[in-house]
């Protein structure tokens, strides 16, 4: 529009000159027909530009029309584009998993006390009848090509009440050199074998009798660990951690300092191509720890140190476990105990208390078909020596040192579903035999879960 | 505080014995044919861990200990990927494997991501049809011609990896594929016969060989991918292939026989024993072997 503007000004321009080349008549003629074949020539031009800028400007409605009518086709054709975009999208999401876990449980006893010991609430037995368990809910992913990140967030109830609780929230490195390994955040630590485990992963319904005492289910804490796996033909790897000291067997960390500390050594390999094995020391201080346990109505203050050893073998003919084989494990717990024990259901006041307690345990699974698995397991615990001041409380074990002693059968229809049913008989103080039965399931939706070892 | 930093103290002493240059590569390999494959190539610079023989089934095998100590030395990881080790070897690797083998790095090879893959799932998955890999059946071995295929990207690894050696892999390579190309041929003539027969499965773990032979799969023992046979199922199996003309029941050496014998007794299809990988018999000593043993077996039973 402003080239036609100015054509026209320049033209006009011109004209308005010719009035100033006056003279005679002829040379008027003249120039009146000059003028008029410059008119001419000048139209002419301006109406081909007029044109062009028209046909320009076709072209580009032309363009904007096809650019118009394109779009709702691709928008059409995107379908698969979009959706496409969004396994992207999703690839980039955490791997989720969710663990369905659900039992039906009958006691025949009423209570269910550990003669001589105070524990936690996950070491007791659940409630009878049907129930869900726990819920699990994990998410992880890589974050980048450095690190790792997971959350393992439990949902389960409680008296009544539904209890959300962080089991795990860690990142991890996937990296490092030199057969190295940093984990911080919460974690289940390492210690002993059962307890980085998730207890759904578990051959048997319930924990030992072992790690439910000394370690209330699983030691998991918030913190760092670091290991390193050696660089020895046999496998052989040592780690350990620091931790606020707030979980069991910790507890009342106040957050100033390091509550509690782990560090484990283990070695392990295989015999030939049917077996493999492997074996850990481990231990677990707690320094000046606060613990609250019997529903809160014991209190230990105090250092803890607590000393595992742990064993595993697995064979299976020609190394094969997919069809057959039979895994032994054992660990035996010692814990060490410096400070002073309140009983208030006892009354007793805090009485000094220096003294040991330990446990152990052993089982075995046979898997005698790909779906069908049968299993043992034992555990044992002895309480330590009673001060005077704690006759009578939790802490006095009446001469009996709490046993079960249990079996189950389970059955495996894919890697994700696995259905089991157990029977128990506890006798977790004197004369109290609890036949307990559990018929259980555990299934896993999503995310592939790990062999681990 | 204190304690901390003697861990770390701890553990950097124990660690500062780096070994810099190889004196031979250590190669992990998550099945024995990629052990042999690199073997091939490397001849006496690698050293070669194998996860699993033949007789193991690579899927459900654990991260056990002397996995750990394996992954810890490794300068290549040789898998097979698509899933197939993912119960373990991330486990590995994460804890016990060094920067260089980690995913998407020179030392980190899955052959399933070099080939083209069978039964990749395009529509709807999910677990109530098995214990599928969506990424395609990652059983890609069993066509020689993406054994030629990886040959290749592995010289490439082992040459990236381990550059002063690069001749001898470069040799190694030009010498295993003129030998390779020859023998595919010879195979193929061989098994021009095979052309269009039906075999029952007991995993789909065949898929590629069938697909190179021009073979079909009548029906698998596994009611789904991963769940063992049922009774049921076998049933339904058996009049599927009664009055067929079925060529045989491949079962590998880490599969149950007994759902195969049980139909083989009923149909009269005999069960082939496949070794299924380098192993996986007595003759299948190498990657040559394997095939040529393939071949015989399954014309054997024709």
């Amino acid at each position: 529009m402003s080239k036609k503007l100015l054509l026209a000004a320049s033209v006009a321009a011109i004209l308005s000159t010719s009035p100033a080349i006056a003279a005679d008549d002829v040379n008027l003629q003249t120039l009146q027909a000059e003028i008029q074949a410059m008119r001419n020539a000048y139209e002419s031009k301006i109406e081909q530009l007029e044109q062009k800028v028209e046909t320009l400007s076709a072209q580009q409605n032309k363009t904007a029309a096809k650019v118009a009518a394109t779009e709702p086709a691709a928008g059409r054709s995107s379908i698969p584009a979009t959706s496409e975009r969004r396994i992207n999208d999703n690839s980039f999401n955490p791997e989720i998993g969710v663990i369905l876990n659900g039992q039906y449980q009958t006691f025949s006893e009423d209570s269910s006390e550990f003669a001589g010991f105070a524990v936690g609430e996950e070491a007791e037995r659940g409630s009878e009848g049907f129930g869900i368990g726990e819920t699990e809910l994990n998410l992880s992913a890589n974050v980048d090509n450095l690190f790792r990140g997971s959350a393992t967030i439990a949902l389960h109830e409680h008296e009544g009440k539904t209890e959300v609780e962080i089991e795990e929230a860690y990142v991890e490195t996937t990296s490092l050199p030199y057969g190295l390994q940093a984990k911080a955040g919460r974690f289940f630590s390492e210690l002993g074998y059962l307890n980085s485990h998730h207890s759904h992963a578990d051959d048997f319904a319930d924990r030992p009798l072992t790690n439910r005492a000394f370690l209330n289910g699983n030691y998991g804490d918030d913190g760092v660990q670091i290991s390193a796996v050696l660089p020895t033909d046999i496998y052989s790897e040592i780690g350990g951690g620091v931790y606020r000291g707030d979980d069991f067997p910790g507890g009342g960390a106040d957050g100033n300092d390091i509550g509690s500390w782990t560090a484990y050594g283990r070695v392990g390999g295989d015999i030939g191509d049917n077996t493999s094995w492997r074996l850990g020391l481990s231990t677990l201080q707690v320094e000046g720890g606060e613990r609250s346990a019997n529903e809160d109505m014991v209190v230990f203050d105090g250092d803890s140190g607590l000393y595992i050893t742990d064993a595993r073998a697995v064979y299976a003919p020609t190394g094969n476990n997919a069809e057959q084989e039979i895994i032994l494990q054992g660990e035996y717990f010692y814990r060490d105990e410096n400070g002073t024990y309140d009983d208030m259901d006892a009354g007793t006041g805090a009485v000094a208390y220096d003294d040991n307690q330990s446990g152990w345990y052993a089982q075995g699974v046979y898997k005698f078909h790909p779906k069908w698995r049968v299993g043992a397991r034992y555990s044992q615990l002895y309480a330590g020596d009673v001060p005077a001041g704690l006759a009578g409380s939790a802490l006095d074990d009446s001469d009996h040192n709490p046993w079960a002693a249990t079996a189950m059968v389970d059955w495996t229809n894919s890697e994700f579903s696995r259905a089991r049913v157990q029977f128990n008989r506890e006798e977790l103080s004197d004369g109290k035999e609890d036949d307990q039965f559990i018929l259980q399931y555990v299934m896993s939706l999503g995310a592939h879960g790990a062999h681990a070892y | 505080m204190r304690k901390l930093l003697f861990l770390i103290a701890g553990l950097g002493v124990l660690l500062a014995s780096p070994s810099s240059a190889f004196a031979r590569m250590n190669v992990f390999a998550c099945s024995p044919e990629w052990g042999a494959l690199t073997k091939e190539i490397g001849g006496d610079l690698v050293d070669i861990k194998s996860a699993t023989n033949a007789k193991q089934d690579v899927h459900h095998l654990r991260a056990k200990p002397s996995l750990l100590a394996a992954m810890r030395k490794a300068d290549l990881v040789f898998c097979t990927g698509a899933s197939l080790e993912i119960g373990w070897l991330p486990i590995l690797i994460k804890k016990a494997g060094g920067p260089n083998v980690q995913p998407e790095t020179i030392g980190w090879l899955m052959a399933s991501d070099y080939v083209e893959k069978l039964d990749v799932m395009t529509e709807h998955v999910d677990r109530s049809m098995g214990h599928i890999h969506p990424e395609g059946n990652p059983h890609v071995h069993l066509d020689p011609r993406n054994i030629s295929v990886l040959a290749d990207i592995v010289t490439e690894r082992l040459i990236l990896i381990d550059s002063t050696n690069a001749t001898t892999y470069q040799n190694n390579l030009k010498a295993f594929q003129a030998k390779w190309k020859t023998l595919i041929r010879k195979w193929e003539v061989n098994a021009q016969t095979l052309r269009g027969q039906k075999v029952v499965v007991y995993h789909n773990a065949w898929a590629y060989l069938l697909k190179w032979l021009g073979m079909g799969v009548i029906a698998s023992l596994e009611p789904k991918p991963g769940i063992p046979p049922t009774v049921s199922h076998l049933e339904t199996v058996l009049v599927r292939v009664q009055g067929k003309n079925v060529t045989a029941i491949l079962v590998a050496p880490f599969e149950n026989e007994k759902a195969a014998e049980w139909l083989s007794g009923k149909s009269g299809i005999p069960v082939v024993h496949m070794p299924f990988t380098v192993g996986g018999n007595e003759k299948s000593k190498d990657l040559p072997a394997l095939f040529e043993e393939t071949i015989l077996l399954l014309k054997g039973s024709s």
